[in-house]
């Protein structure tokens, strides 16, 4: 009798794990198809239509039919696909780390207080040159300025984070830390001419445009280490699901050094995306609950894979649309991501299934 | 020895909650600490799982200080349950009770066969195999609490600390999650520090009882030797219940309009007691053997008690003591007790208030009232239910008011 129950249980549940089994892998596939899907749209569609058997040739090194075509696909489109590719996996991974840390579900890569300081630095690069008679800022003057001004509000952050006990309270405090940094902007702004706004507004919507092969390389150097930091955390991320209570004294989580961790790798991440594309909303926001809700789990030994192909996946779809909607001006490429990136947070909010 | 504590003084920052305490607890005991709200139970158990720094004194856990301890020996040794609701997001009950096993897996958290079943395992324990595949967003609060007991079962422990596991919970979820408690201890031989606030569950499922108030520990011993009835009434400030150790639970005082007088016997009384209590009626009762049933709950609720010794026959002087009594009483009762040679005389008590012409009421049904009292028992008023009792006399207790 004793013996019958066990099997009969122990089936039930390798068959509750084999579901789920099967359902992660079905997600994974079909993200990792729409990766490989928009990379390849994103090279074909353009001013000059690329044909898609020239597209996969040159995407796996080959040579294209015509070298018009190699160039604009080596020296335009591909730079600017992967660039697109590896900041939404980039900013969704952490995204979900602040939302797993802060335990709410509209947290995103930016609650920190990230972007503002990228934002006052470039401010600062931006309008003061022209202040000072530039004409030109070099992009990748701009660059370095941005992440130099995510890199103090890390710095800031992580200060904080040895101060407060609270977890709350670090979240409010980085919010105000955004105010405070994005008011100065602001005064940047109202001394600068009408001009050099344009530009600098159209460059805190974020952009893909004119990414080169160096700054692809610095992104896959910075951000492949960082994300996979992120994964070797999932254990951690998961104790964290708890509360920090349990996560410490019931799962032996070191929590000081765990939290100092989420904030550098998050923040990191966020930086280094913002010093190529500048801020790129809403990424970071909806993916982690697209992965989640597709996934079904919480769990972050899935998550942190799925959320990272749900990235990449999301963001090429939203600057092949920022590209191509209305060609040939271009959009900013956080206009085509809020278009999309709101109404799924709105969705998956009031379906409710989805929290942290 | 699992765990004992040398003169520990637990409290936040400076301010002290509980001094003085001397804590050991043996492998595979239960442990109840009970106290009004605000005692400082809950700061104990924290202290000792180390969610707080004890003001001053040790915590010893197998003989180590616990302070010296690293996170993953203390996680393996100790599990918690705590009252604060947890919202795990997307994860199954299974995952839940899966995070318990972390101490054991390794650096990603894969688990091993072995880790899956232990999970089942617990699971099993708590009587919760069947809700594994569901979310715990989706459970009720018993079912979170087993698979929360669950989870601390995954992690081994020797030592389980619990703060207030019964509170939020139904009745059946409450006696289950102490059978479960309970089982633990006998069979797993885990020790179990639980804080609670139920004194007849303590009573019944604690090997050892610790009572707290005003910073420091009043008593601490097997329930049987502690739990009385002063000690309880002290602990909480009861003066409008009082606990009775022979009924292993909490009766609310009668005190108010009235009195009634009641005749009662072999339990027929009980049900009677509290309803009139519940109405606000004060009590008087007898003649009742003193190893009757009606006995110990009259005197719980504080009923004014005319006694005889067991297993003797009502005495007359008893039962002048009781006629006495009885012609103060507003009404009379007669609860439908069994008649026999030792309880006689109440008959005569009741034909006496027959007589008297005061209110005098029956549950009895008419033929029985007849053939035990005579004729005389036309005079009764009849009541078919404790609930028209209540009725028909809280009514005729307005006209006297």
């Amino acid at each position: 009798m004793a013996k019958t129950m066990t099997t009969s249980e122990t089936n039930e549940t390798v068959s509750f794990l084999a579901r789920r089994w099967k359902r992660f892998a079905l997600v994974m596939t079909l993200f990792a198809v729409g990766v490989f899907l928009f990379l390849v749209l994103n090279v074909a569609l353009g001013s000059v239509n690329i044909p898609f058997p020239d597209t996969i040739k040159a995407i796996f090194g080959g040579h294209s039919s015509q070298s018009a075509f190699d160039s604009i696909i080596w020296q335009l489109r591909l730079p600017r696909a992967f660039g697109a590719l590896l900041s939404g996996s980039a900013l969704a991974v952490a995204g979900l780390l602040l939302q797993v840390f802060f335990r709410n579900p509209i947290v995103d890569p930016f609650i920190l207080g990230v972007s503002s300081g990228a934002t006052f630095m470039v401010a600062i690069a931006m309008l003061g040159s022209y202040l000072l008679g530039a004409t030109v800022v070099s992009s990748l003057t701009l660059s370095m300025a941005s992440f130099v001004g995510a890199v103090l509000v890390m710095l800031v952050a992580l200060a904080v984070a040895s101060k407060v006990r609270d977890i709350i309270t670090l979240l409010v405090i980085g919010l105000m830390t955004g105010y405070v940094v994005s008011a100065l902007s602001s005064f940047l702004i109202a001394f600068a001419q009408s001009e050099n706004v344009h530009r600098f507004v159209i460059w805190t919507m974020g952009s893909f445009s004119g990414f080169r092969w160096e700054y692809v390389q610095w992104l896959a150097i910075a951000s492949i280490p960082l994300m996979t930091g992120c994964y070797l955390m999932s254990k951690q991320l998961n104790a964290f699901l708890l509360g920090e209570n349990y996560a410490r004294s019931s799962m032996g989580v070191n929590v000081k050094v765990f939290r100092y961790l989420i904030i550098f790798l998050s923040c990191a991440l966020t930086a280094i995306v913002t010093a190529f594309a500048g801020p790129v909303a809403f990424i970071g926001l909806a993916v982690p609950h697209l992965a989640r809700l597709s996934l079904g789990t919480s769990d972050n030994r899935i998550l942190i894979p799925v959320s990272i192909l749900g990235g990449a996946m999301l963001t090429s779809l939203c600057d092949l649309l920022a590209r191509m909607l209305f060609a040939p001006v271009e959009l900013p490429v956080s206009a085509t991501t809020a278009i999309f990136g709101a109404p799924m947070v709105i969705f998956f909010l009031i379906k409710g299934k989805t929290a942290i | 020895m699992i765990l004992n504590t040398k003169n520990l003084r637990v409290g936040y920052g400076k301010k002290t909650v509980v001094a003085d305490i001397n804590i050991e607890a043996m492998k595979g005991q239960f442990i109840g600490l009970l106290g009004p709200n605000g005692s400082g139970k809950s700061t104990i158990l924290k202290t000792i799982v180390r969610m707080l720094v004890p003001l001053g004194g040790e915590i010893y856990l197998n003989g180590h200080n616990i302070s010296s301890l690293s996170n993953l020996e203390m996680a393996r040794t100790t599990a918690v349950v705590l009252t604060e609701s947890i919202s795990p997001g997307l994860l199954a009950a299974y995952d839940v009770v899966m995070l318990g096993r972390h101490p054991y897996t390794g650096f990603i958290g894969k688990p091993t066969e072995e880790d899956n079943r232990k999970v089942f395992e617990a699971l099993k324990m708590v009587n919760a195999a069947d809700l594994a595949h569901r979310y715990f967003g989706e459970l009720s609060d018993g079912e979170k609490q087993k698979t929360m007991l669950a989870r601390a079962l995954a992690q081994e422990p020797q030592l389980i600390v619990l703060d207030e596991p019964t509170s939020h919970l139904d009745a059946r979820h409450r006696i289950e999650v102490m059978l479960i408690l309970r089982q633990l201890t006998q069979k797993k031989g885990v020790t179990v520090i639980a804080s609670l606030h139920d004194i007849d569950l303590a009573m019944k499922a604690c090997d050892i009882v610790i009572l707290i108030k005003d910073e420091r520990i009043l008593a601490c011993g097997a329930p049987e030797d502690v739990l009385e009835e002063s000690t309880v009434a002290d602990l909480y400030n009861m003066d409008k219940a009082a606990f009775s150790s022979y009924l292993g639970g909490v009766e609310l005082r009668s005190n108010g309009h009235g009195p009634v007088y009641v005749v009662a016997g072999s339990g027929s009384g009980a049900r009677l007691y509290r309803s009139l209590v519940k109405h606000g009626f004060s009590i008087i009762t007898g003649v009742l053997p003193e190893n009757d049933i009606d006995y110990y709950i009259a005197r719980a609720v504080g009923a004014t008690v005319v006694s005889e010794k067991p297993y003797n026959e009502i005495s007359s002087d008893a039962c002048s003591q009781a006629q006495k009594l009885m012609s103060d009483a507003k009404l009379v009762v007669d609860a439908d007790f069994p008649v026999g040679s030792a309880n006689r005389r109440n008959i005569d008590l009741m034909r006496h208030a027959l007589e008297s012409g005061q209110g005098t009421y029956t549950l009895r049904g008419r033929d029985e009232a007849v053939k035990i009292y005579g004729d005389i028992a036309s005079r009764f008023i009849y009541c078919q239910s404790l609930s028209q009792l209540m009725d028909v006399i809280s009514k005729s207790e307005n006209l006297i008011t």
